[in-house]
């Protein structure tokens, strides 16, 4: 019966990050990998929800006012004119607007590029639908002269961000443009290493996605966690890009309330009504009494996000100075978003995934090896091979979670110190 | 339609859902899941609780034994059950069957699947699934045939025979058996089956429903889809990208709803029958050729009695001059002549508004 099972499902694998945190269950740890907090939600946001349900919003419904609402935020963090009539798509979580969005766009044998490393899903996706995620090294235009090319073959490769700093090399970019690129992603902040794309990176992304006609579908759902005072640009801010770009965002992470499934795509009148009709096919409507509770979020005033950035920037150099004490190579301080991608330290052999899991079983905590943010199908030279063994030395932290559990954590991971302050797994 | 309707003032009777609300006992536990601080991201598969609720409630009333870790998918409503069922187990190209009038998020998730539809009408009076065409388009070339028992739009269900005879073709030709049961608890002529439950089915169904028909609360988005563990792994890889998890405080709330006593479902089924009878006996009166539903809370009716052209022209009119929606069928069939004669009316409505809307067509639709 297995033979039942369609192509496209037989490609994906289950989540690593799930089944982690099965084992870390099992060994009671402290959870510091999945993505959501541990801590309550905003009193006036749940009494939203709770007034919602009692006011009997029960049914199916679209709330018109949280289209409104989501203009009026685009408006003011980025200067974009959005007709909250025909420019929104209210969808179950970001994940539903950009699965929709990538149904709405991509056809089989399309290309989409991808940054490497990224949040899985993205892939996951573009596969679903037969595309083909693209990424380029210098082995791309070898693969491509001498590679049988099954366009409904996922042949993945990215464009990898330089590590440690994670900058875009823009040769790298252009290397990954064919005649059949349709689209590209752009998370910012991003996952896992908390990159918030520069202004100079994004208008050379800009440029080329105007250049080469293409789409852009973002991932802006850390939109409202920066830090260091450095803003979040929307790439659709930019010359050109308004008329070409897909955001997808959610009340998720900005409001601390990730099972809601309460989200949304901003895009051009024609996408923004495809991404609508696949919605409405797919789920046919979000969760009515969140997205009258959306309301009272997104009306949220400034003192809000301020202290939400504040608590979370706290979070950060907390976990930042405890992971470099323990001996983690910080090359990168996160600048959004709330997670660490730590880079192991030289004096530790093991790869990320080993060590997560003596992480789990010795210390108590665990945390998601990086390798599974990277693609690794690059073809097996000997060169790659060096070049991609850093896919499998990063580890992904969360902070958001209490200060007591980032305490209780802490003293967990100090454990495993030896006297001299070293790591030690046995 | 809606927008046409509300324009004009007119009783609603055209969208699927209730102008009443869910249980308190519900809604509640929904309140209690947010305050006790359950929102955040559910297990992707569905809370366990949640799980094990579906898997008793399933054994209550087929007698199945399910693993609620491997067997059951909770979705964004029963709708998402369909549209994973449909990407994570139908390859492009793949045949699939399916009967017309039909929901119609089949045919739009069929298609994004990529699939080769074929489409076998039901006709009036009765329904009834034509069995040796049924035999003449299945094959072994066909992968899945897809049910749904109670009927939207058309509220008959599957006889006994129906099943027993679909089930022999899907094991002769091992084809899989999607199978939509979102209104099994408004079944009021005869007992529901799932065919799951028969014998050498469950290894090939997917049996998919929801919370929101059962109490009233549409609006939710709870469903879930059961099926034999190698099934539900394909439905789990296409959730996984579609909407990851559904809503949290709500699944906490569904567990506690699936647990109602019997009583409730009594008085559920009584209730609704209460109404189909006023609104089919009005009906009548008015008119139409009414097409008596022996479950859930849809009736259709041939409105050429009437005198209008077609099934869009028809609901216009009835919008503008009577003050009262209906829908046409065109949209739950892949030829759109196969529906112009025929309506659907909702009756998931209060009685008041059910009464208004039946006096408004007696006073203005019958013909004297």
């Amino acid at each position: 019966m297995e033979v039942k099972l369609s192509r496209a499902a037989k490609k994906i694998t289950s989540s690593s990050i799930q089944e982690l945190s099965h084992l870390s269950q099992r060994c009671n740890a402290i959870n510091l990998a999945e993505g959501f907090p541990d801590f309550p939600a905003s009193p006036h946001i749940k009494n939203a929800a709770v007034s919602a349900i009692n006011s009997d919003f029960n049914q199916y419904r679209h709330v018109q006012g949280l289209c409104d609402h989501v203009a009026k935020m685009a408006k003011e963090m980025h200067g974009l004119d959005i007709d909250p009539l025909t420019d929104v798509a209210i969808c179950c979580g970001q994940s539903e607007a950009f699965a929709a969005a990538i149904f709405a766009t991509i056809d089989p044998g399309d290309e989409v590029i991808l940054f490497d490393p990224s949040y899985e899903t993205y892939e996951a996706c573009v596969t679903m639908v037969g595309g083909v995620p693209i990424s380029s090294t210098a082995f791309y235009v070898v693969l491509c002269h001498f590679c049988f090319w099954d366009p409904i073959m996922a042949l993945h490769i990215h464009v990898p961000l330089d590590p440690p700093q994670w900058t875009l090399d823009p040769s790298k970019l252009l290397r990954s443009f064919t005649d059949r690129t349709k689209a590209i992603v752009l998370n910012s902040p991003q996952n896992p290493t908390g990159k918030v794309f520069t202004k100079k990176e994004l208008e050379i992304i800009a440029g080329e996605c105007c250049r080469q006609n293409c789409l852009a579908l973002t991932d802006e759902v850390y939109e409202h966690i920066t830090y260091d005072n450095l803003k979040h640009i929307s790439l659709a801010s930019f010359p050109g890009m308004q008329e070409r770009t897909v955001i997808t965002s959610s009340l998720s992470k900005s409001f601390s309330v990730t099972g809601w499934r309460v989200g949304w795509a901003i895009a051009p009148a024609f996408l923004a009504d495809a991404i609508r009709n696949i919605h409405v096919k797919v789920t046919d409507s979000a969760p009515a009494p969140f997205q009258e509770a959306a309301l009272t979020a997104l009306r949220s005033p400034p003192e809000y996000f301020e202290s939400l950035r504040r608590d979370y920037q706290s979070k950060r150099d907390y976990m930042i100075k405890l992971l470099a004490e323990v001996g983690f190579k910080i090359d990168f301080i996160p600048q959004g978003s709330f997670f660490i991608f730590a880079e192991l330290p030289d004096n530790c052999p093991l790869l990320d995934v080993d060590f997560v899991k003596k992480l789990i079983l010795e210390a108590g905590v665990v945390a998601v090896p990086g390798q599974g943010f990277f693609n690794t199908n690059l073809p097996s030279t000997e060169g790659s091979n060096l070049s991609c063994f850093y896919q499998k030395r990063y580890i992904r932290f969360a902070f958001c979670k209490s200060d007591a559990t980032l305490t209780m954590a802490a003293e967990r991971l100090c454990k495993l110190l030896d006297a001299e302050g070293h790591l030690v797994l046995h | 339609m809606s927008m046409l309707a509300a324009q004009h003032g007119a009783i609603n009777l055209g969208q699927g859902f209730p102008n009443f609300d869910g249980p308190e006992f519900v809604k509640e536990a929904a309140v209690q899941a947010i305050r006790d601080g359950k929102n955040q991201y559910a297990r992707g598969s569905g809370v366990p609780d949640l799980s094990c609720a579906i898997a008793e409630r399933f054994k209550k009333e087929t007698g199945l034994v399910v693993d609620p870790e491997k067997e059951i998918t909770v979705t964004t409503g029963c709708t998402e059950a369909i549209a994973a069922t449909m990407l994570g187990l139908i390859n492009p190209a793949e045949e699939v069957i399916l009967f017309a009038p039909y929901y119609d998020s089949y045919s739009a998730t069929l298609s994004m699947a990529g699939a080769k539809v074929k489409c076998i009408t039901l006709h009036p009076p009765d329904f009834s699934v034509p069995i040796e065409e049924l035999k003449s388009t299945m094959s072994k070339e066909t992968r899945a045939i897809l049910i749904n028992t109670p009927h939207n739009p058309t509220g008959k269900m599957f006889s006994p025979e129906e099943p027993n005879a679909i089930a022999s073709l899907c094991i002769e030709n091992d084809v899989l058996v999607f199978s939509d049961e979102v209104y099994d608890k408004l079944a009021f002529d005869m007992d529901h089956v799932s065919i799951a439950s028969l014998p050498g089915m469950f290894e090939r169904t997917v049996t998919m429903n929801s919370l929101g028909k059962t109490f009233s609360l549409t609006g939710w988005k709870i469903g879930w889809a059961i099926a034999p563990p190698h099934l539900t792994w394909g439905v789990r890889q296409a959730h996984a990208f579609l909407t990851s998890a559904s809503t949290n405080p709500m699944q906490w709330a569904a567990a506690e709803a699936l647990r109602a006593p019997d009583s409730y479902f009594v008085e559920l089924k009584r209730d609704y029958k209460a109404k189909r009878d006023i609104l089919v006996e009005a009906l009548k009166d008015v008119g139409f050729r009414v097409f008596p539903p022996s479950g859930t809370y849809f009736v259709i009716v041939d409105h050429t009695p009437l005198g209008l052209e077609n099934d869009v022209a028809f609901c216009e009119y009835v919008i503008k001059e009577v003050g009262v929606a209906a829908i046409p069928t065109i949209v739950f069939y892949m030829n759109p002549e196969e529906g112009k004669n025929l309506v659907r009316f909702t009756f998931c409505k209060d009685e008041g508004t059910l009464r208004s809307a039946v006096e408004r067509m007696k006073k203005k639709l019958k013909r004297k």
